[in-house]
């Protein structure tokens, strides 16, 4: 063993002694070994500059080398890049060389070593590579300063979705360092004990103020510091798009392209990318300030190819493209000029324009537009300078926009820009004659034709229609026709012809000339037949018509209605070998009728009304209820009537009618049908399936009981509006007898009270006829005539033919003793019967007071006239009389106040008293005698009755005191006894 | 900010130091500073918030707060209260004006690097720009009250001498939070060095 030992040392010893003999060999033959080698470092941009030379390099002599290097990290057995560098080396040459780190220069030391070896053809003979210089470190940690922690590299540039390391150093290996990026933490690889890295990879664009990368040094949770870098990310930089040059006028070539994004960032660290555009054939080069477009100048008239390259830059990356082009075929003229239109007239016009002209012998391709009524037509025309163009089959008064763009015949690069310009076409007679319709009124001896016509369609009127034209000429006897010109907006006119035959034409007429004629014959007896009228069901898109087929000689059918509620005839053509057709418009309404009226149309020209139909295109439910009297109620039966309800005006065909019958009893009548309402409430209910049946008899009923009804029609859509029921009481069965009984019973005293009223003379006459008066008898006259004073009517005194006996109401009396104008006494009567003892206000002549007796049958009024019951007093009676007179014993009779009034018709001032027989009747016309022919009598005392005396002849004798005693009256009650 | 009375007001503040023909009072020239730093302190927390908005992660975070960074060229608002205390006027006002002086110009740094680096921020770089004015008013409101007090004038820095313009963009970033935060706390100081002569010398 130990043998062995000692032999594989020997081994080894000889074999390094023959490489250091052999390395010295090769150092004696080749002595070019690089030396003054030193290492800086850029920190911007983290790299190793490196510099050296080579010795013993022959005088004035260039050789090609190729030099070894090898870059270590942290230790020098940790070898972290090898590369060749070959150049050529002159004498006493400095040679540089770079070498761009990945990780941070400040985080780790490096070490750098070089060999060479010659790789010239002039030493053809086989070369060896040089010894290795020595390591050069490279630290740059020491420079750090003072501080805790350092972060970078700082405000590195980077292309997005590239890889970068960043790291750390902490001075302070007790703190606990934790990095981020933009908030999220980071895990990286320790280095060693104060260096950690953190491969970043495929960095995110952010924002274009860069992305901040901080990392925090503490202990425990007691921040330390805090440091940090911004990574300046940038987008990658874009090749332009799109990149195209043009001429418009072969001085400038303009090019333009898509620039894509903007890269430029913050801070400085990079502006927007530069585009610079680049001519190989000339050499030259333009920096372009726009980026999207450059204007290159054309300088040679006799360069027509060009090769441009355009280079977009920043400063991370550099794109271009390239495009090739001859001049002539990039050529983008300029939009025509001075278009305008010759000879136009009605159908067609003639375009003409020009083009900017580019170089001599140059043809242009043009292209027309023509817009126009909805249409667009296309045509292409070579022209030179001048473009002219035959634009024809154009419709007549109708706007049109025509526009024209060029571009290059011979090599086409792009259409000019389009010039246009509107003309519009004459006008031309209209070219179909309008559709023409009549309604026809019948009248006694005439027709009241109404003619309609349809306004032409602009395409067939070819112009401003001004006016219509209507010739109306008889068929039946020649005569002339007959011309209206109606102007234009009018669609309708009235005509009234007699009972012949009409032709009628219609033409429609514009500035130019008149359209052809339509034509409508009104026959003698246009609508005389009758045609029943058929009820149809429209629908939602309209009324489906269909109809019989004519036999004859028919050239078309008409159908006309009336559009609700603008009552505007309506028609529509159809042709004659059509039997049916649907009428749509938007113009029908849900529960309106219409009325559709059928026509063929002879070849002569006549309407013939053929069928009529009539529906709804929705039938709605009645719109109100019917009125409904209640006729001929009995105690068992009521009749419901609502004959006035008009089932035509209704928003749908009234098919019948609902009866609604509520009663207490909960049985239906035997007709009805139980139906329960939409309150929830039950009712009996009777359906009336004929619209024309407007009454109903219910019957079976009780009497004296409470029914209610509600009568409602019905269409197809539903019932009427519900409504309150109305309320019917059936009478009891005895009270039809009673009024049987009781009218004519009250009829009869009618008619009594009626004769007596008619009868009332003789009914007086019959039954209490007047009592005669004394004084108007003939005995009067007679007396007068034989002058007897002493004669006088027959006294009843002196008859006696009884006693008068007076009687003192218990009632009570009112007196008045005038003559004091004081009330004396006042006592109250029940009965206002009164005694007036009256002074009288005059001198009299004759002697003392007198008594004024109010007669029953007299009416008080005349009491309150100022003399009626005044007794007329002599100032000088004594008062004893006076007071005698006052004295309730003295109040001889109260009377009754209604028969006071009577005493108001004699005349005032003629008497002081009156007195007027009670036997005579005020009615009976003679009190107008008794002032005139007054009869004195002996005395006022005696005069009991049946006298009536003038005041101032009527005195009383004041001696005659006793006779006043006897004034009475007689109770009116034993009066009339 | 926009108020029209506070302009007014700064404008009237930034008088004094410009025109000596027309000296005012002590008492007044305190007040007038008070005032202002107080309007200043309104508006502080604000400018701070809106420069942390717009620097990223961990800037924009909610709750960002490094109490550890700090700038040599700027002097730190915080002191021992009695150490502040024991401070005379002279003392006191001299160590704001030094401070607010050195703000000055690092506020119209920072305004450089956001007009840079958030160049389509108009609403930060103009809030930087008031707040420097405001800075530049309040300098020029103290300098009237120690020429006022007979106090000698301190002699004028170039703070930012001292700052490195090789700084990276995060390192630019810090610098505008600490200069944006200082500038708060020392206007909360100055609020207090003002208080504290306005009870001394009241009007």
């Amino acid at each position: 063993m130990a043998l062995f030992v000692v032999f594989q040392t020997t081994f080894f010893l000889t074999l390094l002694s023959l490489r250091t003999y052999q390395s010295e060999v090769l150092a004696e033959r080749l002595p070019l070994t690089p030396v003054s080698l030193k290492v800086s470092t850029n920190s911007i941009h983290q790299s190793l500059h490196l510099q050296w030379t080579v010795h013993n390099l022959p005088y004035h002599q260039e050789l090609k080398m190729v030099f070894q290097i090898q870059i270590s990290r942290i230790e020098t057995s940790n070898v972290v890049w090898v590369g060749n560098y070959s150049t050529t080396v002159k004498w006493n040459q400095v040679l540089h060389w770079s070498w761009e780190s990945e990780l941070p220069l400040e985080c780790a030391t490096h070490f750098v070593r070089m060999k060479s070896v010659m790789d010239d053809a002039s030493f053809p003979e086989p070369n060896f590579w040089s010894n290795w210089s020595s390591w050069e470190e490279v630290s740059v940690q020491d420079s750090l300063g003072r501080g805790i922690l350092f972060v970078f590299p700082k405000d590195k540039l980077v292309e997005e979705g590239s890889n970068v390391t960043i790291c750390y150093v902490s001075r302070n290996i007790q703190n606990n360092v934790s990095c981020y990026l933009e908030g999220k933490q980071i895990h990286g690889e320790q280095l060693d004990p104060h260096v950690t890295a953190f491969n970043l990879n495929s960095v995110p664009f952010i924002r274009n103020r860069g992305t901040n990368i901080y990392c925090e040094a503490s202990q425990g949770n007691v921040s330390k510091g805090i440091e940090g870098i911004v990574l300046f990310v940038s987008k990658v930089l874009e090749e332009p798009k799109d990149f195209s040059c043009e001429t418009q006028d072969f001085k400038t070539l303009h090019c333009t392209w898509d620039p894509g994004t903007d890269t430029a960032l913050g801070w400085s660290k990079q502006p927007s990318q530069s585009y610079t555009l680049f001519e190989s054939f000339s050499g030259e080069k333009k920096l372009c300030t726009h980026k999207n477009w450059c204007n290159w100048q054309i300088t040679q008239d006799s360069q027509e190819t060009y090769n441009f390259t355009l280079i977009a830059e920043n400063y991370l990356r550099k794109r271009s493209v390239n495009i090739l082009f001859n001049l002539t075929h990039r050529v983008y003229l300029m939009n025509p000029f001075s278009v305008n239109f010759e000879n136009v007239n009605a159908t067609n016009a003639i375009m003409t324009w020009k083009v900017h002209s580019m170089r001599n012998n140059f043809t242009y391709l043009c292209q027309i537009e023509l817009h126009g009524e909805g249409k667009m037509m296309q045509y292409d025309v070579s022209v030179k300078v001048n473009g002219e163009y035959f634009l024809s089959e154009l419709e007549p008064a109708t706007e049109y926009m025509a526009r024209v763009r060029c571009a290059d015949a011979s090599h086409f690069w792009k259409w000019s820009e389009w010039s246009g310009q509107n003309f519009t076409t004459l006008e031309a007679a209209p070219s179909e004659a309008p559709d023409v319709w009549r309604s026809v009124n019948s009248e006694p001896g005439n027709h009241t034709v109404t003619l309609f016509w349809k306004p032409l369609s602009k395409l067939h009127a070819n112009g401003k229609i001004l006016f219509y034209n209507v010739v109306v000429e008889n068929l039946d006897k020649p005569s002339r026709s007959e011309l209206r010109s109606i102007p234009a907006p009018a669609n309708s006119t009235k005509l009234i012809l007699d009972r012949c035959s009409y032709q009628i034409c219609v033409t429609a007429n514009n500035s130019v000339g008149a359209s052809p004629a339509s034509i409508i014959v009104i026959s003698v007896d246009p609508e005389n037949k009758e045609v029943e009228e058929e009820r149809i069901a429209g629908t939602d898109g309209g009324f489906s018509l269909s109809w019989k087929p004519q036999p004859g000689d028919i050239i078309g059918y008409v159908v006309d209605w009336c559009d609700h509620p603008q009552d505007v005839l309506q028609w529509k053509n159809v042709g004659p070998n059509t039997t049916s057709t649907v009428i749509s418009t938007d113009a029908f309404r849900p529960g309106v009728r219409y009325d559709f009226r059928i026509y063929g149309l002879s070849t002569k020209r006549i309407a013939c009304l053929l069928e009529k139909k009539t529906g709804y295109s929705q039938e709605l439910a009645p719109s109100d209820n019917p009125h409904v009297l209640v006729d001929m109620l009995t105690s068992h039966s009521f009749t419901l009537s609502w004959k006035d309800y008009s089932t035509e005006s209704q928003p749908g065909f009234i098919q019948g009618y609902h009866v609604y019958l509520k009663s207490k009893a909960r049985q239906c009548h035997p007709r009805f049908q139980k139906a329960v309402l939409s309150d929830g409430s039950e009712c009996c209910k009777y359906k009336i399936d004929n619209p024309e049946e407007k009454a109903l008899i219910v019957d079976n009923l009780k009497p004296e009981s409470s029914y209610e009804f509600f009568v409602t029609p019905f269409t197809s859509a539903g019932e009427g509006p519900n409504a309150t029921f109305t309320k019917v009481t059936t009478p009891d069965e005895h009270s039809s007898m009673l009024i049987h009984i009781l009218l004519p019973m009250v009829f009869c005293v009618l008619l009594i009270m009626i004769v007596c009223y008619l009868k009332s003379q003789w009914i007086k006459e019959t039954c209490y006829p007047d009592i005669p008066d004394p004084y108007k008898s003939s005995i009067l006259s007679l007396i007068k005539f034989k002058e007897n004073p002493h004669l006088t009517i027959m006294n009843v005194s002196d008859c006696i033919p009884d006693a008068i006996e007076v009687v003192s109401k218990p009632e009570g009396t009112k007196i008045q003793i005038l003559g004091t104008r004081k009330s004396l006494t006042e006592t109250e009567l029940t009965k206002p019967n009164y005694l007036y003892l009256l002074p009288t206000e005059k001198n009299h002549s004759g002697p003392g007071p007198c008594i004024c007796f109010e007669n029953f049958t007299y009416n008080q009024a005349a009491s309150d006239s100022g003399f009626c019951g005044h007794v007329p007093v002599s100032p000088k009676a004594p008062p004893s009389m006076l007071g005698l007179m006052t004295s309730p014993e003295n109040v001889l009779k109260a009377l009754e106040k209604n028969y006071m009034n009577s005493l108001g018709e004699v005349p005032a001032g003629e008497t002081s008293l009156n007195y007027v027989s009670q036997l005579a009747s005020p009615m009976s016309g003679d009190k107008d005698s008794l002032p005139t022919n007054p009869v004195e009598p002996p005395h006022c005392s005696e005069y009991k009755m049946q006298m009536a005396v003038p005041l101032r002849l009527a005195l009383p004798r004041p001696t005659e005191n006793s006779s006043l005693s006897s004034i009475t009256l007689l109770d009116p009650g034993e009066h009339y006894r | 900010m926009s108020c029209p009375l506070a302009h007014l007001c700064l404008l009237t503040l930034l008088l004094p130091p410009l025109s000596s023909a027309a000296p005012i009072s002590l008492a007044e020239s305190i007040s007038q500073a008070y005032s202002l730093a107080l309007y200043m302190q309104k508006n502080t927390s604000m400018l701070l918030q809106t420069y942390l908005q717009y620097q990223g992660s961990p800037f924009s975070d909610p709750g960002f707060s490094a109490p550890e960074l700090q700038l040599s060229s700027l002097p730190p608002a915080t002191a021992f209260f009695k150490t502040w205390r024991t401070l005379d006027d002279g003392e006191r006002l001299s160590l704001a004006q030094g401070a607010f002086l050195a703000l000055t110009q690092h506020l119209q740094l920072v305004r450089d690097d956001q007009s840079d680096l958030n160049p389509g921020s108009p609403i930060l770089l103009a809030q930087l720009g008031t707040a420097r004015l405001r800075a530049q008013g309040l300098l020029g409101n103290m300098a009237a009250i120690m020429t006022a007090l007979g106090l000698p004038m301190p002699p004028e820095e170039d703070t930012l001498g001292l700052v490195t313009f090789g700084a990276s963009a995060f390192e630019r970033k810090c610098l505008g939070y600490v200069v944006t935060r200082e500038y708060g706390h020392w206007t909360d100081r100055a609020v207090r060095d003002l208080a504290l002569l306005k009870a001394k010398y009241p009007a």
